[in-house]
């Protein structure tokens, strides 16, 4: 397997990863919404994952850089780009005090990122299996 | 009003109805009966700006009413009829015969004959002056334009609203104000919000307290629209606004409390029981009034314990009043009731002891410690002072300074005796707080360490909760929270201001939390000279129910600050407050709690957690309708669960029940300016904090200009056309000039010269205030002295009788007068240039003008009459509103201090001001934007 198929099977992997956290946040405000979990809670819980999702999310895009996967790259650029931003204006993080006000926000962008996940899932397995043909022959 | 019989037109007889104590109207010739006066129906309207008030008294409704059809019939042609502007769309009298007219509109057809009886006669209580040239030039013109508003749609209209009514109901009135040619009446802002009728039999108990009186709880919308289409066409944004622990003032009747901790609640939606839920088979069962679950009545429900005899249920007060307070029993409780807890941490840094706030403080605490709620003897005090260390006091017989200056891991130094019983330990408290501002007095340290301090104190309180009242006078400047000096002129009055608004540093929305969780509500009491980022420190009190109070510049070497601040401080020490509340609003099937402003926790979807609840603090909830709601009536039920200071678990419960309706024309008609108000305060600080101050003003205006547009659309018979003249119904006709004091607020005024910390502090009060104090605040009551009727300022029925407010003009003040603004935060004494000595000499015992200096005042009481009204006057006005605060009082003279002048001169909002367009003005764009929409 060349270098073009790892990537793409680690792409994968990290796809499904992330489609795990944003599934989990899901739960977590549904949860809220049927008070579960209290919001003080459910914000120390979330907080946790926003980092280090916004990180994976961005080394896999550089990833695709580096190897110049520049589709891949272009196709998660933006998501970066926004990412990026919210941490610059220090919004990334959930309010406790805020979250009712803010819980349809959070639940529409999750939702989006989840749907973007799923695609860029299918879109690597697609690419991997694509570069294992294309190795084969 | 004399007999009637005596003015009646020809061919009709009046006959008095001895069960409805009024007359009733007979036409000879068809046997047509009717309640109304023919003749009061056919008289023109005056255009006077104000009624007497002895009928404002008793109808909501200002604005007569007049059939558009009898009108012409009488006269004959249209042109006769004198002023055909105020043919509102409403009812067709009599199409079937026999349908009642309203209370409201009998009054008004009362002081209609009145008028015409004995039209040479001044008013009783107001007398206008005669010129009025801005209202009245155009009134002229408008009249003109006017006559072509009659026009055939306003019949059909008029008659599809007389039959529209709910079975047996009475039906709300819609009066529409041209607002172009009705300049506001201050004394509108007086009048109770529209009528709540409630369908007959809704009620099981005849107590005229079995709906919540506005004060406690109040919607902004007084027949709730049954779809939320409905809603959506009006415009008018739905909303509680409450006040469930409003302080009791003289003459208001104590809440009663249900001792015997039986508790009726639905099984399935935990609704209170109340006045209007429904008892059924045979009394053995009540149906729950917001979800129609059937449940069992308690079987101790009709025992009266205290006599261990039967009882009556009728007699209870759950029953038979909206506001109750009933005392819970042990599932109530997740611990033994907590005793009150007040930890005080104060700066005594070397601002705040030079200033003076150190010693006032103590002296206001050492003054008013017996006034701490103590009644059970476990209220507990604790003092920690801070500059850049902390200083704990351990209190016992010899009482002993701990001082401790790591403040990066804070400790206590010490495991007991910080935090003592206040009534065990009251003489060795006494005699510390007589030595602290001693102690500290060559005190050269500058700088703050605030946030170790909170810490501290919530570390000695956590396990208890309780009060942690906190007062600075310089910005946290190390340790945890230390906050840097962000004001910055250049970016006032830009996009990046609201910026200032923001909390510098999340350890106060941490902290909060923190507190919220430790049922610890801080109160913030700051005095700095310099920037103190108020914005940031009020977060505090924000989240945990507290309050921010904020004195500029102290300096307690004026007695007037001195005394305002020892005052407002002595009632905030104590007022009695809810400890450990939870906050939760239910409401019929077909409603949710959409969002909520205030100063609380938002704890899950629709429970607010506060940690002590002060008295007089307002919250507004906003409410979506869901689904289509069926029932001819609805239900809002506040229930705060709370520990009393004096160590009782109580359940405080206020029930308001209010009409649905379908129609249009009544959800304008019973809409409430002040509760919108009050919520459109609400919306505007939290938008200016997420957006910008320029959004939050605009958001402010569009709701108003939607509001306007929905009216003329649906309304009026001008359609979506151009029209001259600009419609609203005549309970909201004040709404515009309250949106433009709101928007001319302190909290939200477009200009580059407000300092944040002044900004932040008003939009604190824009979010916390109750009603009674937030309409003064943003449109503030003006009085003339100098001419005041002789009455005014002696003690009548009611307490000092007030002068008559005049509208918020600058065109009212005169150069020889003496004037009066205040805003319940702040009174001016204005006083004109040419004012003669005599009148110096009565009120401030000075020889003439020029010695009098402007400025904070206290004013003499001397022996003449004048002085005494004047002083009454003022009296009254820091007395008669609900709320710890002591306005300050200003002089300002004509000629004197430029500042001082601009400040007094920006109350009177119908001016313009810089930027800030004037009534008119406002009046003209709001005219040019509805017409274009």
């Amino acid at each position: 397997m060349g270098s073009a198929g790892w990537l793409f099977l680690f792409g994968v992997l990290m796809a499904a990863g992330l489609l795990f956290c944003m599934v989990f946040f899901i739960i977590m405000f549904s949860d809220l919404e049927c008070d579960y979990i209290n919001p003080i809670d459910l914000c120390n819980k979330l907080n946790q994952f926003v980092l280090p999702e916004n990180i994976a999310h961005a080394s896999l895009t550089l990833l695709f850089l580096v190897f110049g996967q520049f589709t891949a790259f272009l196709l998660n650029l933006p998501l970066v780009l926004y990412n990026a931003d919210k941490i610059r204006k220090k919004s990334h993080m959930y309010d406790a005090t805020e979250i009712f006000r803010t819980l349809n926000g959070h639940k529409k962008e999750t939702f989006l990122k989840l749907g973007f996940y799923l695609l860029s899932f299918f879109y690597y397995l697609y690419r991997m299996i694509a570069a294992l043909i294309a190795e084969s022959e | 009003m004399s007999s009637p019989a005596q003015q009646l037109p020809p061919g009709w007889a009046a006959e008095w109805n001895p069960e409805h104590q009024r007359y009733l109207f007979i036409e000879t010739a068809t046997g047509h009966t009717q309640w109304e006066h023919p003749i009061a129906q056919q008289q023109p309207p005056e255009p006077s700006t104000s009624p007497p008030v002895t009928t404002a008294a008793q109808s909501h409704h200002k604005r007569r009413q007049y059939a558009a059809g009898q009108t012409q019939a009488y006269y004959g042609a249209a042109e006769a009829a004198p002023d055909p502007g105020y043919v509102a769309p409403g009812l067709q009298p009599q199409p079937a015969g026999g349908q009642l007219f309203t209370p409201g509109l009998a009054a008004e057809n009362q002081f209609q004959s009145q008028q015409t009886q004995a039209p040479g006669q001044p008013h009783p209580y107001f007398t206008q002056p005669l010129e009025q040239p801005t209202y009245l030039e155009p009134y002229d013109q408008q009249q003109q334009q006017r006559s072509n508003y009659v026009q055939p749609g306003v019949d059909a209209l008029a008659g599809q609203f007389g039959q529209m009514g709910m079975g047996g109901q009475k039906q709300f009135q819609l009066y529409t104000t041209n607002l172009l040619t009705s300049p506001p009446d201050p004394h509108e802002l007086f009048k109770p919000p529209p009528e709540i009728r409630l369908p007959p039999n809704a009620c099981i108990s005849p107590s005229p307290y079995a709906n919540a009186e506005p004060s406690y709880q109040r919607c902004t919308i007084n027949a709730i629209p049954t779809t939320s289409s409905l809603l959506n066409k009006a415009k008018i944004p739905l909303a509680l606004v409450l006040t469930p622990y409003r302080s009791l003032k003289d003459g208001d009747d104590a809440v009663p409390v249900v001792t015997d901790t039986v508790i009726a609640r639905c099984r399935r939606c935990r609704t209170y029981i109340n006045p209007y839920v429904q008892f059924i088979d045979g009394g053995n069962r009540w149906r729950c009034c917001m979800c129609n679950m059937s449940n069992e009545v308690p079987q101790l429900f009709d025992w009266d314990q205290a006599t261990n005899q039967p009882g009556d249920r009728w007699q209870r007060a759950e029953l038979n009043h909206s506001i109750v307070e009933f005392v819970a029993p042990t599932e109530y409780m997740v611990r033994p009731p907590q005793p009150a807890v007040y930890v005080f941490l104060i700066d005594v840094s070397h601002s705040a002891v030079q200033s003076g706030m150190v010693a006032t403080a103590t002296r206001t605490i050492l003054e008013n410690l017996g006034r701490i709620p103590d009644e059970d003897g476990r209220t507990k005090v604790a003092l920690i002072c801070y500059d850049t260390s902390l200083y704990f006091f351990s209190i016992s017989a010899e009482s002993s300074m701990l001082v401790v200056s790591d403040i990066e891991d804070v400790f206590l130094p010490k495991p007991t005796d910080l935090l003592v019983n206040l009534a065990e330990c009251r003489a060795p408290l006494e005699s510390l707080l007589g030595r602290i501002n001693d102690m500290f007095r060559e005190n050269s340290i500058i700088g703050s360490a605030m946030g170790p301090a909170l810490q501290a104190g919530y570390k000695l309180m956590s396990a208890i909760g309780g009060k942690l009242v906190v007062l600075s006078s310089s910005l946290p400047s190390v340790g945890a929270g230390a906050l840097k000096n962000r004001e910055d002129p250049k970016i006032l009055g830009t996009a990046k201001e609201s910026g200032l608004l923001q909390a510098a540093s999340p350890f106060y929305k941490t902290f909060a939390i923190d507190c919220s969780r430790a049922q610890v509500s801080v109160d913030m009491f700051l005095f700095s000279q310099v920037y103190q980022d108020v914005a940031s420190l009020s977060h505090l009190p924000h989240y945990t129910s507290g309050q921010t109070y904020y004195y500029p510049a102290f300096n307690a070497a004026r007695p007037e600050d001195a005394l305002k601040f020892a005052r407002e401080f002595g009632d905030v020490l104590a007022m009695p407050i809810m400890l450990e509340a939870v906050m939760r609003v239910r409401a019929s099937r077909g409603l949710r709690m959409s969002s909520f402003h205030g100063n609380f926790f938002v704890r899950s979807t629709d429970l607010l957690a506060m940690p002590a609840v002060p008295q007089d603090q307002s919250y507004a909830i906003e409410i979506q309708i869901e689904e289509t709601i069926t029932t001819p009536f609805v239900v809002f039920q506040t229930a705060v669960l709370h520990t009393t200071c004096y160590g009782e678990r109580r359940i405080r419960v206020v029930t308001l029940a209010l009409p649905t309706t379908t129609n249009l024309s009544e959800v304008f008609a019973s809409a409430d300016q002040i509760a919108i108000a009050t919520l459109l305060a609400n919306k505007a600080v939290e938008r200016s904090l997420t957006h910008k101050l320029e959004d939050a003003r605009d958001f402010v205006h569009q709701k108003l200009v939607d509001i306007l547009v929905a009216y003329k659309s649906s309304m009026t018979s001008g359609g979506a056309g151009a029209s001259a003249q600009l419609a609203i119904s005549d309970n909201l006709k004040m709404l515009p000039v309250l949106v433009l004091g709101l928007l001319k607020n302190v909290g939200l005024r477009q200009s580059g010269q407000i300092p944040p910390d002044i900004r932040a502090y008003a939009q604190a009060m824009l979010t916390s205030l109750p009603s009674q104090l937030l309409i003064p605040y943003i449109y503030p009551v003006f009085y003339s002295l100098h001419d005041m009727p002789p009455e005014a300022g002696t003690v009548g029925e009611s307490g000092v009788i007030m002068p008559p407010p005049l509208p918020l003009s600058s065109e009212r003040l005169q150069r020889y007068g003496l004037f009066l603004i205040e805003d319940g935060q702040t009174i001016f004494l204005w006083v004109g240039r040419d004012a003669v000595p005599q009148l110096i000499m009565d009120v401030f015992d000075l020889p003439s003008y020029d010695v009098l200096r402007g400025g904070k005042i206290t004013l003499p009481v001397l022996e003449n009459p004048f002085s005494q009204r004047v002083n009454a006057v003022i009296q009254k006005t820091r007395e008669m509103r609900r709320g710890v605060y002591y306005p300050h009082l200003y002089v300002v003279k004509e000629d004197g201090e430029p500042a001082l002048r601009l400040w007094a001169l920006s109350a009177l909002i119908h001016d313009r001001a810089d930027m800030l367009p004037s009534y008119q003005m406002f009046l003209t764009s709001l005219k040019e934007k509805v017409n274009s929409t």
